[in-house]
């Protein structure tokens, strides 16, 4: 899944041609963050030399960005590139994003502007970014995925949970009340862990070699 | 000298306690576990686990930090030796000889005599810390906010120069860097900057999700793309403890790669990472059979290790005398000490001796431990090595989501991990690279401060900065840097150095 869209197609005929796209857009880039970076300073104070304003670096800072994307713009039309065009994917970028995304709005409520996201916890917000983020990979597949979840999961929380002191939401919030009502967190926490890791010795156990994709470990003979 | 002696006394005394023991070793041992993982270099392994230590105590959680950047060098260099896949730029030299002993079935001697230059150029360049911190400390004090703002410029001119491919580029992403960088309330005014009116950017944009986007999920994006060939050594490895013709063979190139890589290793800007390279055509101009380099030679690998671990090594100095972060590691650690209430420089030697002295200490011990266990180890990294890559990613991405929430607790800074991964994607895909840019966005905003001080003080004279003699000569060296580098006939010998 690779697209070479870029805006403007290279030419080799000489005069105004680019020959580098990855300078012309990467120039373009720098002059539209230089504009961007000004427009969003323009109404705060620059200061003098004296009293030096919240404005002054930015905005100076900006204007070397731009004159760098000019240079680059230039050198695009100028000089070929070394390498041809850069070759984008799109599955890597979507997929994990978006997983990172789905973690960050199912692990804990939280206010996102007017929107509401409900607490899921790290049971489930976890294994969901590892199994729709490990599909960004062309060769994922289901069961490893599933396995690497059901013991990553648990794992995280003993580690970050238990071990290193750090609050993270484990189930959601009605489960955790309904289920471990008079339990502390560290408690409830371990019988989760220890529950996921159940689950996956027993998908382990009933869905082996239902697809050959076991981890080859070769034997090493190491001698001292 | 004495003084020499008791400084480090009473540093070996912190590093000694038990915990402080254990957090080195597991700091090590993390370090290298991680660092051995094909794709993942020093960086995004340090970004990754930066969160672990958020609830340790300040020198604990610097030790395991020190400990973790060793084992991920380490850990870098048996992938280079056993599976030609360099975790970063400077493994890149031992990926040529190493990699070709190891297909000779001399893995083992390879791996070995790394470890034993690394540490005994770990240990010449603890000394040197050692010894030129106070020193260089006091240099420091001297210095006024013109001074710390010209040498942050000749630290950034450094880091241009050294940069890989394009010049330009290395200043855009420098720039973009230190613009980033005021996101956030202005300090000394109150008003927000650049802020769009989102309430979580007034606080500026953290450090640790522009770390982790730009590399660790970055990196993810960018190892999808490639269809990797892995070419992991199928030969035993042999035994690991060099004989003594090997050691002979290794002895002078050890020597010189640490004297080489200690020198570089001060330079502010990354000097570091031209110690390897320089030490790897050193060693192939003095050596009688110049053929053998690229073949397999053991000189091509111990020369380089030694100059790449004492390098790393020194380049603490300009963090912990000066303040100034010299690369992209030694930033996450400004990093790191900040978020523990630190302020990295020239203060911190006196107002917490044990923290300074007890991480010296440590980085001694964390090489010696390296030496120890990793060795034994080798069976369970080669194994490691074998994980393929389609399970490690997801599993770098789960790490990533939960260390960055567990910081703050915030979703939101989630989020932002996915959107400097998108952008750190897109810049690397223009060709430009995301190192110089975390440097200056840990010096953009000391850089401003200082700007700012010096011309309050100087009542708005921007002369301050080429009347005072130390800056002017800071600033004049950046110049003449900058325009060497531009000039194209000495840009094809820096193009040489790196592509050698």
């Amino acid at each position: 899944m690779t697209t070479r869209d870029l805006p403007v197609r290279p030419t080799e005929k000489g005069g105004l041609a680019v020959r580098s796209p990855e300078n012309v857009l990467g120039g373009l880039v720098l002059i539209a963050l230089a504009l961007f970076a000004l427009w969003l300073t323009l109404d705060l104070p620059r200061g003098t030399l004296t009293t030096v304003g919240p404005a002054m670096l930015p905005q100076a800072i900006a204007v070397l960005i731009g004159a760098c994307g000019f240079v680059l713009l230039i050198a695009g039309f100028k000089r070929r590139a070394e390498h041809g065009a850069p070759v984008w994917s799109l599955r890597g970028p979507l997929l994990v994003s978006f997983s990172i995304g789905l973690f960050a709005a199912t692990i804990k409520g939280h206010h996102f502007g007017n929107w509401k996201t409900i607490e899921f916890g790290l049971m489930f917000a976890g294994p969901m970014a590892i199994i729709i983020g490990g599909y960004a990979s062309s060769e994922a597949r289901f069961r490893d995925l599933l396995l690497l979840a059901l013991t990553l999961t648990p794992f995280c929380m003993l580690l970050f949970g238990d071990m290193l002191n750090l609050p993270i939401p484990i189930l959601p919030r009605f489960l955790s009340e309904a289920l471990f009502g008079g339990m502390s967190y560290k408690s409830s926490l371990r019988v989760t862990a220890a529950v996921l890791f159940t689950a996956a010795i027993l998908v382990f156990r009933f869905t082996k070699g239902r697809s050959g994709s076991r981890i080859e470990v070769a034997k090493h003979e190491v001698r001292n | 000298m004495f003084d020499l002696l008791s400084n480090l006394f009473l540093g070996f005394g912190v590093a000694l306690t038990f915990n402080n023991l254990f957090l080195c070793l597991l700091g090590c041992l993390v370090g290298t576990l991680v660092g051995i993982l094909p794709g993942v270099g020093p960086i995004a392994t340090i970004s990754m686990l930066l969160p672990i230590t958020f609830g340790l105590d300040p020198v604990g959680a610097l030790i395991m930090l020190a400990g973790i950047y060793y084992g991920a060098q380490y850990g870098g260099s048996t992938t280079a030796i056993l599976v030609n896949i360099p975790g970063e730029a400077t493994a890149v030299v031992t990926t040529l000889d190493g990699h070709q002993m190891a297909r000779r079935g001399q893995a083992g001697i390879a791996l070995g005599i790394a470890a034993i230059g690394s540490f005994l150029a770990g240990t010449v360049a603890t000394i040197v810390i050692a010894a030129l911190a106070k020193p260089l400390t006091g240099l420091a004090l001297v210095f006024g906010p013109a001074e710390y703002f010209s040498l942050m410029v000749m630290g950034l001119v450094f880091a241009v120069v050294l940069a890989h491919g394009s010049i330009i580029k290395a200043i855009a992403m420098i720039l973009v860097g230190i613009l980033l960088s005021t996101v956030g309330v202005d300090i000394e005014t109150g008003e927000d900057r650049m802020t769009l009116g989102l309430s979580f950017l007034f606080d500026g944009i953290d450090f640790a999700v522009l770390a982790m986007g730009v590399f660790g999920i970055a990196e993810i994006l960018r190892n999808l793309d490639n269809v990797e060939t892995r070419d992991v050594v199928r030969q035993t490895i042999g035994r690991l403890l060099p004989g003594w013709k090997e050691f002979k063979q290794a002895a002078a190139p050890i020597t010189r790669g640490t004297l080489l890589g200690s020198v570089l290793g001060i330079l502010p800007g990354n000097g570091a990472v031209l110690a390897p390279f320089a030490s790897y055509s050193l060693e192939k101009k003095i050596s009688k059979h110049p053929e053998r380099f690229g073949k397999g030679a053991i000189e091509g690998v111990a020369g380089p290790e030694s100059a790449n671990n004492a390098g790393a090594q020194t380049s603490f100095i300009p963090l912990l005398t000066l303040g100034i972060p010299p690369n992209a590691v030694m930033a996450l650690m400004v990093g790191a000490m900040t978020i523990h209430g630190i302020v990295p420089g020239p203060l911190v030697m006196t107002s917490n001796p044990t923290l300074f002295w007890g991480m010296i200490a440590s980085m001694w011990l964390g090489n010696l431990m390296l030496l120890i266990i990793n060795l034994p180890m080798i069976g369970l990294w080669v194994r490691l090595l074998k994980v393929p890559y389609q399970l490690l990613f997801p599993a770098i991405l789960m790490f990533c989501c939960i260390g960055i929430f567990s910081i703050n607790s915030e979703p939101v800074q989630v989020l932002m991990i996915a959107f400097f991964g998108i952008v750190g994607y897109a810049i690397s895909k223009l060709g430009f690279e995301p190192a110089p840019l975390l440097l200056g966005f840990v010096l953009g905003r000391l850089m401003e401060e200082n700007f700012r001080r010096a011309l309050l003080m100087s009542r708005g004279d921007m002369m301050t900065f080429i009347e005072n003699p130390i800056s002017a000569v800071l600033l004049a060296i950046s110049v003449l840097l900058l325009a060497m580098a531009l000039l194209p006939s000495l840009r094809k010998n820096r193009d040489e150095v790196f592509t050698e």
